[in-house]
């Protein structure tokens, strides 16, 4: 299980390209398509690399990963955010030492599947 | 005849959000610099040995998980290891220290930053990288005022603009450059 990553996107199309492109290099994936069922995944043992989109109706990705570090889910998993804005929210400044990196949309393939590979290999 | 005391380098980098992969341009092929280099990387605990290892194999300088107590050695980069903030006693030795945490991170790079003291023979630089938030930004000041070269990585290649930017706001930065030139910067000023 550790060699998972999982996306969280609500824009099916995104979720589905990410997951072709990384099961194309040999990575497991699961895909979320919202922070509750991100959360749900995770309460079930999820271990690996969580790539998350920021902008969701609902509950944003920033909001997901607040939940995710008050029920201990955060710990032990690399989260990535997943995204297109420019400038991060300052105001999640308190989450900001669980995340690792921001991966921009659109990606390039290469390098996205190198990126993905050398943070599976930290866990 | 007098002895003339040998200078010492010593360089604060300090990264959080994209760090990692910045670092290892950074320190892709980077030979052994004469000088010691203190990593501030904002990441989760778990990963504080795999993101050593990673840098490992980047440079032919020793690379390891700071600990507390020890003595700054030549050539050798120290990355500070998550939930303790680190303080540099007589810029010479290492204290990693429990505390509250600063700007919202803990270690913070301002705090390892001030720990420093101006001292003859000892030469500093600090420098910024990506990242949200301000961390790192008075500990430039700082630095700058006890005479260190300063740092900030450029808006193009920062993953996330905050850290260097704000760093830059202040007016104490010296070079705002690409990991590229970084690296260069690294080089010629420590010698290698």
């Amino acid at each position: 299980m550790k060699n998972t990553v999982l996306v969280v996107d609500d824009d099916e199309l995104i979720r589905k390209t990410v997951k072709r492109v990384l099961e194309s290099a040999g990575i497991e994936v699961q895909t979320a398509e919202s922070g509750p069922m991100c959360l749900d995944i995770m309460s079930q043992g999820f271990e690996g690399l969580v790539l998350m989109d920021v902008v969701m109706p609902e509950m944003s990705g920033w909001d997901t990963i607040t939940a995710m570090v008050e029920k201990g889910y955060a710990e032990g998993n690399i989260i990535c955010m997943f995204t297109g804005k420019e400038v991060p929210d300052e105001r999640m400044e308190h989450v900001k030492e669980y995340v690792l990196d921001y991966i921009r949309k659109p990606f390039n393939n290469e390098k996205l599947i190198a990126l993905i590979k050398e943070y599976l290999s930290y866990l | 005849m007098s002895i003339t005391p040998e200078t010492k380098y010593l360089t604060i980098i300090g990264s959080s959000a994209g760090g990692p992969r910045i670092l290892r341009e950074i320190f892709d092929h980077l030979p052994h610099l004469n000088g010691s280099i203190i990593v501030i990387q904002h990441m989760p605990a778990f990963i504080n040995e795999s993101v050593c290892r990673t840098l490992n194999t980047c440079t032919d300088m020793t690379v390891k998980v700071a600990e507390d107590g020890e003595f700054l050695r030549n050539g050798t980069v120290y990355i500070a290891p998550s939930e303790v903030h680190l303080y540099l006693l007589e810029n010479e030795r290492i204290r990693l220290k429990k505390g509250e945490k600063v700007n919202w991170v803990c270690p913070s790079i301002d705090v390892t930053m001030k720990s420093l003291i101006r001292k003859p023979y000892h030469k500093f630089m600090g420098i910024v990288l990506t990242g949200m938030g301000r961390d790192g930004a008075d500990g430039l000041v700082y630095m700058k005022s006890i005479g260190a070269i300063t740092v900030a990585q450029d808006a193009e290649t920062s993953i996330v603009n905050g850290m260097p930017k704000e760093a830059a706001q202040t007016g104490r930065v010296d070079f705002v450059l690409t990991p590229d030139q970084i690296k260069n910067k690294l080089m010629a000023e420590l010698g290698y």
